[in-house]
């Protein structure tokens, strides 16, 4: 590699991008490639090709001009984490050094989100957690604990203390909720995904096949005996339908399973958060966007094919575990073995990602409107 | 007394871990003399780029919350000259720069930028990426960073980090010349004490008496031993969590075992690469040149030294690396022993904590007491009543 030459092309002064800029602020969705006007430059810097793309693609997506204080926030952000730096755009006299020029209408779904994550986590910041809703505990409550399944558990928790039925108190019985382990290790990638972040699906599953071991959550019986649950006081919970008798109440809210791109755009979001609030604070956080992610009807995230062997085997050992260590099983430990492959998303798609990221950006009533109960 | 921020921005792997320690541990005696090294813990400054950058890192980065926003308000509130070091901000793009550089207030702002030649910064960053869990072959090291369109992450990181004229012009672009350092490496084999004179001549910190002693050091590490290290972390990459790889194979492994085999033949590049850096180094050379910034050493240090002879690690024969296995294997035993001996010692003291429960609970009184309190647990109205009377008694819980 050598240093690059100076090679500007006809019309292709720096005034042209400031032009571009000036025009997609106010709400211009024309590409970089067909844009000819010029502008006086307003800041020294020139926004990233990445920032610039994004913001037209979402005055594309707003139908009209969003307001100018957003476009400022879509210019200015970072795209996050260790991938290329701002790049400059094609057609410009190229700089001797420093990232190669790219036309931005070619930059990946990958490059976009890694700066439409930054703005929906600093939106997610600004909007706050929402309040928690709790009650006065119930003497006459029965006393438990919740393991297993997160995203059962940590609905069925926060319904719970809603009405007075917290976790805890003296001598409570150990509910461990159960799935098929397939659907299990799915929800307990989702969830952490809508609290501290993950790595990615695939490379996920990857390390905790290659240690042939199961993540904390989803190993029932170390759950249980970490919160130090007695064979009388253990109820392993395969059959939902009869998780609420458990617990002491007459039934409890569905649970909606977020989607493949949901997930991974809470990942992105996750990580990001986690440079802008203290650990403790991102949870909460991150619960909040759990329960206000617009809706896309994209699958949840699925165990491929060539993970299936070991989760079929991790099933059938964790059973056994569970009836060796003779816990009462309310339902059929049958469940636990994983389904037939059913229509789930392998992993996300960035380009369905992006669609939601972007979606989320130019409406923003996900974070204006009344949180509803997921 | 006018106010002066030096910022050191880069590169990395240019001595810098040693000078960050120096200015760490002598904090005081700097403050002594005006000058402002503000740092709670000796990462703090590296907190600060991650922030300032939006830089997730593998988890550290949850400690790096408003950082930076801390470390300029510390900056603008010292009336003499302070210093920030640290080398990832070399990557920081255009609008970040402008963003740093408009949070230090109005003080006058010398930019630093300590750097070697290519042809040791290669190698060196290919052990930095392997010691950073990285199982890249040399040869695909090379053929990346080689590559024009950058388009790879190792790529891109790299010469944002090591391109010294674009670093220069990103963070210097608004800076007088003369107010832009470039501080070179010494070439190979030069006296040991220069890097560290042209730092302090650089920094104004000739004449202090600081304490110079090395205690944090980023070493590196010889041909067979980082063969040995990418092979390691091809098996265990994907099953080691970041937390755990840095102190068992970063620190254990790499810093304190492999490193100390210091008699092994050390990386350099092939011919071809050799003289495709030099190439490059020398265009470098010459465009610094014609921006006169003020250069501590000399721009031919930036040439770099001839070629000499070339192991390559991508084919280092098992024989080779069976030594530093043993090692490996050693080190990692007694780290092992070590661990167990905490958990032993823990137990133990749960076990005590356990009997002196036991031993209060074995009255006659308790024991009646606790058969109550199961029995009203075991229905409703006995766990409604049990609740009211420690409402009654304060205890609830």
């Amino acid at each position: 590699m050598t240093a690059r030459e100076p090679s500007p092309e006809p019309g292709s002064d720096p005034g042209r991008a400031h032009g571009w800029v000036a025009h997609l602020r106010s709400g211009g969705t024309t590409p970089w490639r067909a844009w000819s006007g010029v502008a006086a430059p307003t800041t020294r810097a020139l926004p990233g090709a990445q920032q610039l793309e994004l913001l037209r693609r979402i005055n594309a997506t707003a139908g009209v001009p969003v307001p100018t204080a957003l476009a400022d926030r879509v210019l200015a952000a970072p795209a996050a984490g260790r991938g290329k730096a701002d790049l400059p755009l094609l057609g410009l006299p190229a700089p001797s050094y420093g990232p190669r020029p790219v036309d931005p209408a070619r930059i990946s779904p990958h490059e976009l989100l890694r700066v439409a994550s930054v703005v929906l986590a600093d939106d997610l910041v600004d909007l706050g957690p929402d309040p928690v809703p709790t009650s006065w505990a119930r003497p006459w409550r029965r006393r438990f604990q919740l393991v297993g399944d997160p995203l059962v558990t940590v609905a069925a928790r926060e319904h719970l203390r809603a009405r007075g039925r917290p976790e805890g108190g003296p001598r409570p019985f150990v509910v461990a909720v159960g799935a098929p382990l397939d659907d299990l290790l799915a929800h307990t990638w989702t969830q952490r995904c809508f609290e501290h972040g993950s790595r990615p699906w695939a490379d996920w599953l990857r390390f905790w096949r290659e240690r042939d071991q199961l993540p904390a959550r989803v190993d029932l019986v170390d759950s249980v005996r970490r919160r130090g649950g007695r064979r009388p006081l253990v109820r392993v919970v395969t059959d939902l339908t009869r998780l609420p008798g458990q617990v002491g109440v007459r039934h409890l809210p569905d649970v909606r399973t977020p989607g493949a791109d949901q997930a991974e755009l809470a990942r992105r979001i996750a990580a990001v958060v986690g440079l802008r609030v203290p650990s403790a604070a991102r949870p909460a956080l991150m619960r909040t966007l759990q329960r206000r992610i617009p809706d896309t009807g994209v699958a949840p995230v699925g165990v491929p094919a060539a993970e299936r062997e070991w989760v079929a085997a991790s099933a059938a050992r964790l059973s056994r575990q569970v009836s060796r260590a003779g816990y009462p099983v309310v339902g059929d430990l049958a469940d636990l073995t994983p389904r037939p492959a059913r229509v789930a998303a392998a992993g996300p798609d960035d380009q369905q990602v992006l669609d939601l990221a972007i979606g989320m950006v130019v409406d923003p009533t996900w974070r204006t409107e009344r949180q509803v109960e997921r | 007394m006018s106010r002066r921020v030096l910022l050191h921005v880069g590169c990395p792997k240019t001595g810098t871990s040693y000078l960050q320690d120096v200015l760490f541990r002598n904090q005081s005696v700097l403050r002594e003399h005006d000058i402002l090294y503000p740092a709670d813990r000796f990462d703090a400054h590296f907190l600060a780029a991650l922030d300032l950058m939006t830089l997730p890192w593998g988890g550290i980065e949850t400690e790096a919350v408003g950082a930076w926003d801390r470390l300029a308000e510390q900056v603008r509130e010292w009336p003499g000259t302070s210093i920030v070091s640290h080398e990832i901000f070399a990557r920081a793009t255009p609008t970040q720069v402008e963003r740093a550089l408009a949070s230090l207030g109005d003080a006058e702002v010398h930019l630093v930028l300590s750097a070697r030649d290519l042809v040791r910064q290669i190698p060196a960053e290919w052990q930095e990426n392997v010691k950073h869990r990285s199982h890249i072959t040399y040869g695909r090291f090379l053929r990346t960073i080689r590559d024009p369109e950058r388009d790879s992450r190792i790529g891109s990181w790299f010469w944002a980090v090591q391109e010294v004229p674009d670093i220069l012009e990103r963070w210097g672009a608004s800076l007088p010349p003369e107010h832009v350092h470039v501080v070179t490496l010494p070439p190979s084999g030069a006296d040991r004490g220069e890097l560290w004179r042209r730092f302090s001549r650089t920094f104004g910190l000739d004449d202090l008496p600081l304490d110079l002693t090395a205690e944090r050091e980023n070493p590196s590490l010889g041909v067979p031993e980082t063969a040995l290290l990418r092979t390691v972390n091809e098996r265990v990459t994907s099953i080691i969590a970041p937390p755990d790889y840095r102190p068992l194979v970063r620190e254990t492994l790499a810093h304190q075992t492999l490193s100390r085999r210091v008699a092994s033949t050390r990386l350099g590049l092939a011919p071809d690469d050799h003289a495709w850096a030099r190439e490059l180094s020398q265009g470098w050379i010459d465009v610094l040149a014609e921006r006169g910034y003020d250069v501590v050493g000399s721009l031919d240090d930036l040439l770099g030294p001839d070629p000499g002879p070339f192991a390559d690690p991508d084919s280092v024969p098992a024989e080779d690396l069976l030594p530093p296995a043993l090692d490996a294997i050693s080190a990692l035993l007694v780290e092992a022993a070590r661990l167990r001996a905490v958990e032993e010692r823990l137990h133990e003291e749960l076990r005590e904590a356990r009997e002196e429960r036991d031993h209060a609970r074995l009255t006659p009184t308790y024991r009646v007491k606790r058969k109550v309190v199961t029995t009203l647990e075991d229905s409703p109205a006995g766990r409604g009543t049990l609740d009211a009377y420690r409402r009654l008694r304060h205890r609830t819980r």
